[in-house]
């Protein structure tokens, strides 16, 4: 039972995999959702997605492993600050796909990664140039890539997240001039991790 | 046609058969009924059409019996009223308390009566002030073995001994001389603490070869306190009931009357509101032996309900919603002879053993005097998580061979195909000249060898 208008616990969210990579997060317990995140937020495991507010007392939702990327299709309905959801029910749908770096200004990217353009990463974590020890990198400095084109892995608290280049910042094509992070670094969301140019 | 106020929206935290049953109560007064439900009762017919919130997954724990997840679903689904069923939660005096807390009535007895009746030494105290009979044992608790043995010992063997906060069985051990005391006495402790987190046991004598009735009482918020009779529940399997009937066939004329004036009479005394059931042992003396109360409507209320023409799940949700009761105890009429059979997806001749599955063909019975209560259609499939009842059949006859009749010919135009039940034993029994002639006892099942 719970008891005390001002706890603050956590409950993990229900994740059910959907398709095209896609992950749904579900309701764990019948209350009322809050706090929900606008379309678009990026998501990673260990994250707080909103509030749960049972019999007055609220709940942090935190992300559960192997859910992340941004928020891609809210449920149906108005929003309101305060919905009673059922136990399974669907609160927002994450695409790892659409994790995309840009978030940052055209005119921060030219400070950051020299002059020209730069493709950031769009979370915190560790950086791996390669799908795996004895593997070849995703991409090398000289290659054209395109919108979609996996650049890299990130580490996010003990899952790892394919980082897909694209964006509203960046061309649909670009030649990689210079790769910031090496091998096993730690970045930060929104570090460069490429330096391009058009191609 | 509803009598009044009343609640909009009611909140049935219950499944299968009796979440039915309160849903049509529902209906006849224009309450509309928002249903609780698990994951695993998602796709049951019953639920076409009807508001539901899901609670959790299928275990039990996670959604039924889940005080809060229930709570929680029914105020946010606006329902000012609760109604527990039976099992689950509803003799539970915390979450009765809860949903009081939190603006819902709990359609049962207030907190305070349920809590005295759930614990077996001041239920007992209270029962025997006001007048009934109660099976000889123990001053209450027993505080050590020593204290054990000295009160067997003024009892007379063989004894039981009780966990003060038990029920289905659990946490008792019988003792048939001196030298098995200890040993039983710390057996019943342990399983107590084990079962109820609570180490707390007493004695009574233990009484073999009795008879289980009960009387079915119903209470107002005003003091006015009504009986329906008696019911005889003997025919049981390791303390599970599977006939009941009304009246006992055994029982004479005047225990009756006296312990049905007994049992009104402290009904009243505790306070109680609602639907309540006392249950006594009959000894072989033919006297009524105050058990335990159920503070709850049971499984077997139809007999009661054939037998007198009211509704008692109505009256319930009426007397809880503040009204009176809607007859005086000299409109009460009871007539003729009515049966329960219990249909449990079980196999009787396997032991018992649970029959979960798809039910691909469900016919139930219809005919004079023929009532079943039931959540299944043909293509349920029964859950493994919850109890194995899927249907109750109900006769009412002029006389109890009338009834008999009656349910023997509803029983095998029943049909039932895909899972195994109980039906096969219902017909042995009541075609058995033990049932027939009632010399049987809640030991054994009559016209139904153990052997099986």
């Amino acid at each position: 039972m719970i008891d005390g208008r001002r706890f603050v616990g956590e409950l993990a969210l229900i994740a059910r995999a959907a398709e095209n990579g896609r992950t749904e997060l579900l309701a764990p317990r019948p209350g009322y959702f809050r706090a929900a995140p606008q379309e678009g937020a990026l998501f990673a495991p260990g994250m707080v997605l909103g509030e749960l507010e049972v019999l007055g007392a609220r709940f942090r939702l935190i992300v559960p492993a192997g859910a992340q990327g941004a928020v891609v299709a809210l449920p149906e309905g108005r929003r309101i600050a305060r919905r009673a959801v059922q136990h399974g029910e669907r609160l927002v749908t994450l695409d790892p796909a659409a994790v995309v770096g840009a978030s940052a200004s055209a005119a921060e990217q030219r400070g950051a990664a020299g002059a020209g353009l730069a493709f950031r990463a769009p979370m915190s974590g560790r950086y791996y140039a390669k799908p795996g020890p004895d593997a070849e990198p995703f991409v090398k400095v000289g290659d054209v890539i395109e919108t979609g084109r996996t650049i890299a892995l990130l580490e996010v608290m003990k899952t790892f997240n394919r980082v897909q280049y694209g964006g509203a910042s960046v061309p649909e094509r670009a030649k990689i001039v210079a790769i910031v992070p090496k091998d096993g670094d730690d970045v930060n969301g929104g570090d460069p991790i490429l330096a391009l140019e058009p191609a | 046609m509803s009598p009044g106020p009343i609640f909009r929206r009611l909140f049935v935290a219950n499944r299968g058969e009796v979440a039915v049953r309160i849903a049509r109560a529902c209906d006849a007064l224009g309450i509309t009924p928002v249903f609780g439900v698990s994951e695993a009762d998602l796709e049951a017919p019953y639920l076409a059409g009807r508001e539901r919130v899901v609670l959790g997954p299928g275990r039990a724990a996670l959604s039924y019996l889940d005080m809060t997840r229930v709570v929680q679903a029914a105020k946010q689904s606006r329902c000012s009223a609760l109604h527990p069923g039976w099992g689950f939660l509803s003799e539970n005096p915390t979450f009765a308390a809860l949903c009081e807390q939190h603006g819902i009535t709990f359609v049962g007895p207030p907190a305070r009566a349920m809590a005295l009746m759930g614990r077996k030494t001041p239920a007992k105290d209270a029962m025997r002030s006001a007048g009934l009979t109660l099976i000889p044992g123990s001053d209450g608790v027993l505080r050590d073995s020593d204290a054990a043995l000295e009160a067997a010992e003024r009892t007379g063997y063989p004894v039981l001994f009780k966990a003060e906060s038990g029920g289905g069985g659990r946490g008792m051990r019988i003792a048939r001389s001196g030298d098995e005391v200890k040993s039983a006495f710390d057996d019943a402790r342990a399983e107590a603490t084990a079962a109820f987190g609570d180490p707390r046991v007493y004695m009574e004598k233990l009484l073999e070869g009795g008879r289980h009735v009960e009387i079915q009482l119903m209470a107002d918020r005003y003091g006015d306190v009504i009986h329906v009779g008696e019911r005889d529940c003997t025919v049981q399997r390791n303390h599970q009931k599977l006939i009941e009937e009304s009246p006992s066939p055994v029982l004479s004329e005047s225990e009756r009357a006296r312990t049905l004036a007994a049992a009104v009479h402290a009904t009243r005394s505790i306070g109680y509101v609602g639907a309540g059931t006392m249950e006594f042992l009959m000894d072989e003396q033919g006297t009524l032996r105050f058990m335990e109360m159920n503070t709850r409507l049971q499984v077997e209320h139809p007999v009661s309900e054939m037998r007198s023409g009211l509704d008692l799940m109505r009256e319930m949700i009426l007397v809880a919603a503040g009204h009176r009761l809607s007859v005086e105890q000299e409109q009460v009429t009871l007539r003729g002879h009515a049966i329960e059979c219990r249909i449990n997806a079980e196999d009787p001749n396997e032991g018992f053993r649970p029959s979960p599955g798809a039910i691909t063909r469900f016919v139930p019975p219809t005919g004079e005097g023929v009532r079943v209560d039931t959540h299944v259609a043909s293509g349920y499939v029964v859950p493994p998580f919850y109890d194995s009842l899927i249907a109750k059949l109900i006769v009412h006859g002029r006389d109890r061979n009338e009834a008999i009749e009656r349910a023997i010919g509803a029983l095998e135009s029943f049909v039932v195909e895909g899972v195994k039940t109980t039906i096969p034993m219902h017909l042995a029994v009541l075609r058995s000249s033990e049932f027939r002639d009632s010399r049987y006892d809640t030991r054994r099942i009559p016209g139904w060898p153990t052997s099986r």
